[in-house]
C-alpha cells in the first residue's frame, strides 16, 4: 500500500453557461424590474449569511417563511423554476463579487421558496481529469439550473 | 524530567477509539481520489486511495486496531506498520474537522 495522503483547499467551480433554452412565460418590465430587485437582494442576504454561517443554517434562512407547497402541476413549476434559474444565472453574471454555482444555487433557492416551490441544492464534485466542484439545484429531481457535463458525483442533497 | 509523550498518548488513544464521519462531513471515492466536503467550512479534502480505503475500513471497523487488522489481512502488510500509517491519517483527518474519535468505552 502507498502512503495515505490528504489535500485540503478551497478547490471550487468554475461558472458554466446555462444551456436550456426552453421558452418560458414573457414577464413585463416592471415585473422583470422586480425580478431582477429580488434576486439582488437574495444575493445579498445570501453572501451575507454565507459569511457568517454554515451552508446548511444559511439554507435554513433562505427557505424561511416560505409560503406551503404550491398545489400547481409539478411541471408547471417545474417550468417557472428553470425560467427563475435563467433569470437568476443572467442577473448574476452581471454582479460583482462571487456569483458562481454556489451563490447561484442559493439565490435561486431563496427565490424558489418564497414561491412554495421545494428545491434542492446539490453538491458533486469529480475527481479527474482535475478536481473540480459544483452545484445546482433541483426540483422534483430536475435540475432547474445547469448540472454540469454529467462528469460529476453527488456528494450531497441539502 | 522527560517531556510527555503526546504524539504516543494519542496513537494509544485511537488505537481503540470509534472513528466516525460527523454528519456534516459528506464523501465519495472516485477511482483516482475520495473527495471529502466538509459542510461547516465549505471546505473540499482529496484523499487518495489509499486513504480512501483506509477511511472505508475505519467506517466499518469498531475501532482503529480492528480497521488495521483487516487492512492488514487484506494487503498482506505488517499491522504494525498499517496502524501507524492510520493513526497519522486520522490525526490529519481530526486537525480537520473530518472525523471525530470516540474513545469511551462500548455500552
Amino acid at each position: 500500500m502507498t502512503a495515505p495522503r490528504t489535500e485540503s483547499d478551497d478547490r471550487s467551480c468554475r461558472p458554466t453557461p446555462v444551456v436550456d433554452r426552453t421558452p418560458g412565460r414573457r414577464l413585463s418590465t416592471v415585473d422583470r424590474v422586480r425580478l431582477v430587485a429580488e434576486i439582488v437582494a437574495a444575493y445579498a442576504q445570501a453572501r451575507r449569511a454565507l459569511r457568517r454561517a454554515p451552508i446548511a443554517s444559511v439554507l435554513s434562512v433562505l427557505r424561511a417563511q416560505s409560503p406551503p407547497s404550491s398545489q400547481s402541476p409539478v411541471t408547471g413549476r417545474i417550468d417557472e423554476a428553470r425560467q427563475l434559474g435563467r433569470a437568476v444565472a443572467r442577473t448574476l453574471a452581471l454582479l460583482p463579487g462571487d456569483t458562481r454555482c454556489l451563490t447561484r444555487s442559493l439565490v435561486l433557492t431563496r427565490l424558489l421558496a418564497r414561491r412554495g416551490i421545494p428545491a434542492k441544492l446539490v453538491i458533486g464534485a469529480r475527481a479527474a481529469p482535475s478536481f473540480l466542484a459544483h452545484a445546482w439545484v433541483e426540483y422534483e429531481g430536475h435540475p432547474v439550473l445547469f448540472p454540469g457535463d454529467g462528469s460529476f458525483g453527488r456528494l450531497v442533497e441539502l | 524530567m522527560t517531556a510527555p509523550d503526546t504524539v504516543s498518548d494519542t496513537a494509544a488513544r485511537l488505537m481503540t477509539s470509534n472513528i466516525s464521519v460527523p454528519q456534516h462531513v459528506v464523501y465519495r471515492s472516485f477511482p483516482s481520489e475520495t473527495v471529502m466536503l466538509n459542510l461547516e467550512t465549505c471546505k473540499y479534502h482529496g484523499l487518495n486511495p489509499t486513504a480512501g480505503q483506509m477511511l472505508d475500513a475505519l467506517e466499518q471497523a469498531p475501532c482503529l486496531r480492528d480497521a488495521a487488522i483487516a487492512l492488514a489481512e487484506r494487503y498482506g502488510q505488517a499491522q504494525s506498520v498499517i496502524e501507524q500509517d492510520m493513526c497519522e491519517l486520522c490525526a490529519l483527518l481530526l486537525d480537520r474537522g473530518l472525523i471525530e474519535a470516540d474513545d469511551s468505552p462500548p455500552h
